[in-house]
């Protein structure tokens, strides 16, 4: 048995593998999952991982843990092996897909990150500096402005309505501006999705691939994936469990 | 004392020939324990968010320390700097602007730092003269260099540290050549270091603090400190002239990569750590480095004073895994 945890910005995720088998997967707001699970034990995070009932009692006894994600450079998860994102996600992309040579585009609650992977091996990353405009944050602001669910905003992808603000901030005053020309709801989401899509684009062109694998969060936002098909002019992978691939990443490295 | 204050390398000899202190601005300006506040004080001044923390940090230090002469470089460093002039102009600050030339003709070289000389009052002779202490120093500093990345026994931060303070020797060549000597005799005595991977540090010095021990916790060290040696005149060139045309900091990005290639070969260096200010025409340089260099880069990118931050880290570790497992590979 084999528990990997992906402390994201957004959502902290739980994987447990059996061998290359995904046993069970959960996700829970971290915010709330530190507040009620978590604490500090000198300059070490102590996680009750049996209180949060993710996990029995028997599979954390027999389990080695592997965590990655936010708060992994200023605390030690006890009892657990560290490792960086970028390899925990590398991990998860090559188990999920079975695929070896690859661009990894995961965007996840803040981050964007992209990777070049040869022969199953990590080569090259760039990740977002600076700006989360490109991450799943994004994807949520704009939403609430729009007052839609995240669901239906990923169902949007014809005749996008140009936004240009280069700040994910200021981009819902223009928003709100397309909002008031009489725009329908599906082109100004669509035009949220394509935002998307150009910012993480010149990330992309630095790795020229084959395939293209999505992770994260926002891979779950089918508009996006058909968008980056247009523009990029690779249609996309995304593996069955996009959203708990760090996770997965990490048990299989355990 | 006449204090002369300057906003990037010059030449140093014509401010130390005409008996005056030289400040070099960002070091005095990195090294106040009020950075962030001098950066603050120029937001309130009205320069704009998105501009440069150097030279507003170089602004709110001219203004804090009543500085009311200095050299601007105005051609072959940052363009920001024209404007920063002009302000500070107005404000009754005697600036005098030097350019390094983007054809590096050293007939126009000449002329430049003539009209520097001819600003301070000082002949060649003088200017020479001073040029033979300070490159005795400069001796000094590059076998500094040399212990870092050849013996091992220096740092990457002490290196950093000792190749930037050159840029105007903290004010006082004498009290400065004694520290060099008293490190350097410190020094040789040491252990070398035993850092399996050896990273280059490339562009600017960074505005942020604390990289080069993190780095040496992850088992690597930067033994390659690319502008800050270039501060220290690294080539042992006589002629002045010549010395400042083969410094290559103010000129075109090949004129820097020929040099970059170099020590990297030489210095059998790993990876490299290209460090980008934000809102700087250098964070282009990046392209062109990617494609010129055959060799793992991480871009990391500064934006005000303060410890290096969480995100940065991460990014940091990620690298030196996908460079310790390619070391693993080739020694497999």
């Amino acid at each position: 048995m084999k528990i990997g945890i992906d402390l994201g910005s957004r959502k902290a995720k739980f994987a447990l593998l059996s061998g290359k088998e995904v046993v069970r997967l959960a996700n829970l707001d971290t915010i709330t999952f530190y507040k009620r699970f978590g604490r500090m034990e000198g300059d070490e995070l102590s996680l009750d991982l049996e209180g949060s009932g993710i996990f029995t009692g028997d599979e954390l006894a027999a389990a080695s843990v592997t965590v990655t994600g936010y708060g992994r450079n200023t605390v030690n998860l006890k009892g657990a092996r560290v490792i960086s994102e970028i390899r925990a996600h590398v991990a998860g992309a090559v188990l999920q897909t079975g695929l070896h040579d690859f661009t990894l585009l995961d965007m996840g609650g803040q981050d964007t990150k992209v990777a070049q992977v040869s022969g199953g091996k990590l080569m090259d990353f760039v990740m977002n500096d600076k700006c989360a405009a490109s991450s799943g944050r994004y994807l949520e602001n704009m939403a609430a402005v729009l007052e839609v669910p995240l669901e239906e905003l990923s169902r949007h992808y014809e005749e996008p309505v140009a936004l240009d603000a280069t700040c994910g901030i200021f981009g819902e005053s223009e928003l709100i501006g397309q909002i008031l020309r009489g725009y329908p709801m599906s082109r100004l989401c669509a035009g949220v999705n394509l935002t998307l899509v150009k910012r993480v684009l010149p990330m992309l062109k630095r790795y020229p691939s084959k395939a293209l694998v999505v992770t994260g969060g926002v891979a779950l936002n089918t508009a996006m994936i058909h968008l980056l098909a247009e523009h990029h002019g690779i249609l996309p992978v995304v593996p069955r469990y996009p959203q708990h691939n760090g996770a997965i990443g990490c048990a299989s490295m355990g | 004392m006449r204090k002369v204050g300057f906003t990037s390398t010059i030449p140093l000899e014509v401010i130390i020939a005409a008996g005056a202190v030289p400040v070099d601005l960002n070091n005095i300006f990195i090294t106040s324990p009020k950075s962030t506040i001098l950066i603050e004080d120029a937001e309130l001044a009205g320069f704009p968010r998105n501009v440069c923390g150097w030279i507003k940090g170089i602004y709110g230090t001219v203004v804090a320390h009543g500085i009311d002469e200095m050299i601007a470089v105005t051609e072959g460093d940052c363009s920001y700097t024209k404007a920063l002039m002009e302000v500070l102009s107005l404000q009754g600050v005697r600036v005098h602007p030097f350019g390094y030339p983007a054809s590096r003709d050293p007939q126009v070289l000449r002329h430049e730092i003539e009209k520097l000389m001819e600003y301070l009052g000082v002949g060649w002779e003088e200017v020479n003269a001073a040029k033979r202490r300070l490159d005795a120093i400069r001796l000094k500093v590059r076998e500094i260099d040399r212990l870092s990345w050849e013996e091992n026994r220096v740092t990457g931060e002490e290196n950093h540290y000792f190749q930037v303070a050159t840029s105007d020797m903290n004010g006082d060549p004498d009290t400065f050549e004694a520290e060099v000597d008293a490190f350097l005799a410190e020094a040789r005595g040491r252990e070398p270091m035993k850092q399996r991977m050896r990273l280059a540090f490339l562009g600017v010095p960074p505005i942020t603090s604390g990289l080069y021990p993190f780095v040496e916790s992850l088992d690597a060290r930067v033994v390659f400190n690319e502008t800050q040696r270039q501060f220290a005149m690294p080539y042992g060139i006589e002629d002045l002239v010549e010395q400042y045309r083969a410094y290559t900091y103010p000129y075109d990005i090949m004129h820097r990569l020929a040099d970059v290639k170099r020590e990297i070969g030489r210095r059998r260096i790993d990876g490299v750590i290209h460090y980008v200010q934000s809102f700087c025409f250098r964070q282009i340089e990046d392209l062109v480095l990617r494609r010129q260099l055959e060799i793992p880069i991480i871009t990391l990118e500064g934006d005000k004073p303060g410890p290096v931050d969480a995100r940065t880290k991460i990014r940091m570790e990620g690298f030196l895994e996908l460079l310790a497992e390619r070391l693993d590979e080739r020694s497999a």
